[in-house]
């Protein structure tokens, strides 16, 4: 047992912890961009479920990739830009860092505004192809998952769809509206396991597959439990 | 096509009677032959047509959380009834695709009714000319053309009845059914599964005031995609991981469909599987190869179809041959279209596999390839880049040059290439199966209950 779990005192849950998943319908919408000036534009004023999709959602896409996929701006403008430089800076927004799309959207109108001021020749160069702006139309839903237990959690955990882990772990900070997500919720506030709670929220999810987050998530419930 | 059953008496002795659609169950392996034949031994006719799976079946892929996901959106569409209209029952990815999607949807408590246009020779050399012009190609819209397109159109609408919920029209031929949509309740989508990116603009411009009156459009990629007055969605092509292009195969299928083919699995083999039409650049894959093989060991497999129906397929096969040579590395198979079974064992005995396209549609030879968790090599067109993520999923690639560059590091990078594979089948897995589109029609169906 770790000394954060042996200090931590564990009760049985106050609420049980449902799992739900998500599913998303693309859109495709009229917003493109052929330079980085355009997607300077784009960026200011697409919708915001355009800025989720390219950020959040494109992660949940890719979640078998375990290094060198951020989000679609930084993909686009070093594949399609060739600006190492600034694609660097794009790759490096955490989406965890951020619990509104508003905040997220200007973080990235930031770094490329600050990009292009002293280089505006950069900014008029065609790229190579085109950026098309798609947004996602979400639909949640429960699974068959439930727990009242932290035995139950730990095996849910280890059998919901990855799309459930992003629900609950990526997804859940811009409905909480806190640095946090869904399972370190429940754990502090519902089975009171701060330090597990702690430790599952820093697990990495730009150096790992959803399914490495799965399995780190396993083994600190798991340690909580023995 | 030249008779494919037609063989040499060393072959007939060298091979016993391959059954494509059963694996031995003792494999032999027999010993490659000095020459190769040159008139493989396939079927000359296409097998019994397979019963498509049910949604069960897929629990050993997908896993049954995914199938959870369907099972509950499906109960917030029950009883909504659909339409799928195309112009073809058999032939053509459309088909292909609607074979397997009409029976998953039906199982799933959403009736879906799959119709065909009928037209005459007329109708379909317009259509035709049509298709090729909104991929680009050169054309004069005749009024006449016009005349053809709408009479045909409307004598199916007269024809056919329209009492479901969503009716879907698949690509430009009844896209002049809309006309009907004034004497029905329903949603209509138009799913168009070709390129738009670059169309012929008389062609267009007499298509665009049809789908404009449409619900919704559906494109197979982004950059495929107009802008249009109505909502667009993106939904992928899909293969279907238990069709017999894309199940898995027994090893010693693989084998024996290797020996016939006069392949050999001890050396490193590239293999491309496409029609032999120049937009696939088969002469610079094989030139590719060549430069490739400079530094490394390895054999080139060319399998596709269309040269003995298609005079220009003949055409570049005899190009192919010629950049050949008598190179006995290179193998090039001219199979018909069914040979499905026989190009699931070629691809899943590649090392490699390329698809040096110069323009493709979205290029479901890919996420064959990728599916199989294979390194795969591809030209950076079409919806080409929507599969590979260069250096994730796959290598993109600009040239003849670039082609054999990545033929090079891959063969001699193995646990990089075998990375690219893992990924891509995963990014499969996730995005382009059966099961995933019919999530997408379900979300769809769902934004009009």
């Amino acid at each position: 047992m770790s000394s954060a779990a042996a200090a931590t005192p564990q009760r049985a849950p106050a609420r049980p912890f449902y799992f739900n998943t998500s599913a998303h319908l693309l859109r495709i919408t009229t917003y493109r961009a052929d330079t980085l000036a355009e997607l300077l534009d784009a960026l200011r004023e697409c919708p915001e479920d355009s800025i989720f999709q390219h950020t959040f959602r494109t992660l949940q896409e890719h979640h078998f990739i375990r290094e060198g996929f951020s989000n679609d701006f930084a993909h686009w403008v070093l594949s399609a830009c060739n600006e190492p430089k600034l694609a660097e800076r794009l790759a490096s927004v955490d989406v965890r860092e951020f619990t509104s799309v508003a905040e997220l959207r200007e973080r990235f109108v930031q770094i490329v505004d600050s990009y292009l001021q002293p280089s505006p020749g950069t900014a008029q160069r065609p790229a190579e192809e085109t950026f098309y702006f798609c947004a996602s139309d979400i639909v949640i839903m429960p699974t068959s998952f439930v727990a009242n237990t932290m035995q139950e959690f730990a095996e849910g955990l280890r059998h919901v769809s990855v799309h459930s882990i992003h629900h609950h772990f990526i997804e859940a900070r811009l409905r909480l509206k806190l640095m946090s997500n869904d399972f370190s919720q429940w754990l502090h506030e519902d089975v009171g396991l701060t330090e597990p709670a702690r430790a599952l929220n820093r697990i990495d999810i730009y150096t790992a597959t959803l399914e490495d987050v799965r399995r780190q998530m396993v083994r600190i419930v798991e340690r909580a439990l023995t | 096509m030249e008779p494919l059953k037609q063989q040499s008496p060393e072959s007939e002795q060298a091979a016993p009677e391959l059954s494509p659609h059963q694996p031995m169950a003792s494999p032999q392996v027999l010993p490659l032959q000095p020459e190769r034949r040159k008139a493989p031994r396939t079927w000359e006719t296409p097998p019994a047509p397979v019963p498509p799976p049910h949604l069960d079946d897929y629990q050993s892929i997908v896993g049954p959380a995914v199938l959870d996901e369907l099972r509950f959106l499906a109960r917030e569409v029950k009883a909504r009834t659909l339409k799928m209209v195309n112009s073809t029952a058999v032939g053509g990815g459309v088909a292909e695709m609607l074979n397997r999607l009409v029976p998953l949807l039906s199982e799933l408590d959403v009736t879906t009714h799959w119709d065909v246009i009928t037209g005459g020779n007329d109708f379909f050399e317009v259509t035709k000319a049509f298709h090729n012009a909104l991929h680009g190609s050169d054309y004069e819209l005749t009024r006449h053309a016009q005349e053809i397109f709408l009479m045909y159109n409307e004598q199916n609408r007269q024809r056919m009845q329209f009492s479901e919920d969503v009716v879907v029209i698949h690509d430009p031929q009844p896209a002049a059914l809309i006309r009907a949509r004034a004497e029905t309740q329903a949603r209509w989508v138009w799913r168009c599964h070709i390129d738009l990116s670059n169309p012929h603009p008389q062609v267009w411009g007499f298509l665009r005031p049809f789908v404009e009156q449409y619900d919704a459009a559906i494109f197979s990629s982004q950059s495929f995609a107009r802008q249009l007055p109505i909502p667009q969605y993106l939904f992928y092509p899909c293969i279907d991981p238990l069709s017999e292009k894309n199940k898995e195969l027994d090893d010693s299928l693989v084998q024996k469909v290797c020996d016939e083919f006069g392949v050999d699995r001890s050396r490193p083999i590239v293999t491309q599987v496409s029609r032999f039409d120049r937009l696939k650049d088969p002469v610079g894959v094989v030139q590719a190869f060549k430069l490739a093989r400079k530094y490394v060991d390895c054999q080139l497999v060319l399998a596709g179809g269309g040269a003995s129906d298609d005079p220009e397929g003949a055409l570049v096969l005899k190009e192919v041959r010629e950049a050949a040579g008598n190179d006995p590395d290179i193998v090039i198979l001219d199979l018909p279209p069914w040979c499905a079974l026989e190009i699931n064992a070629l691809q899943r005995a590649s090392t490699l596999i390329v698809q040096k396209s110069i323009k493709e549609g979205f290029g479901l030879t890919v996420t064959e390839a990728l599916w199989k968790g294979k390194p795969t090599i591809a030209g950076a067109v079409g919806g080409i880049p929507n599969q590979i993520i260069h250096k994730l999923t796959g290598m993109l690639v600009h040239s003849v040059e670039g082609c054999a560059y990545q033929i090079r590091y891959l063969l001699t990078h193995p646990e990089f290439a075998a990375q690219l594979g893992r990924n891509g089948r995963e990014h499969v897995k996730e995005n382009f199966l059966i099961t995933t589109n019919v999530r997408r029609w379900l979300l769809l169906l769902r934004r009009w209950v």
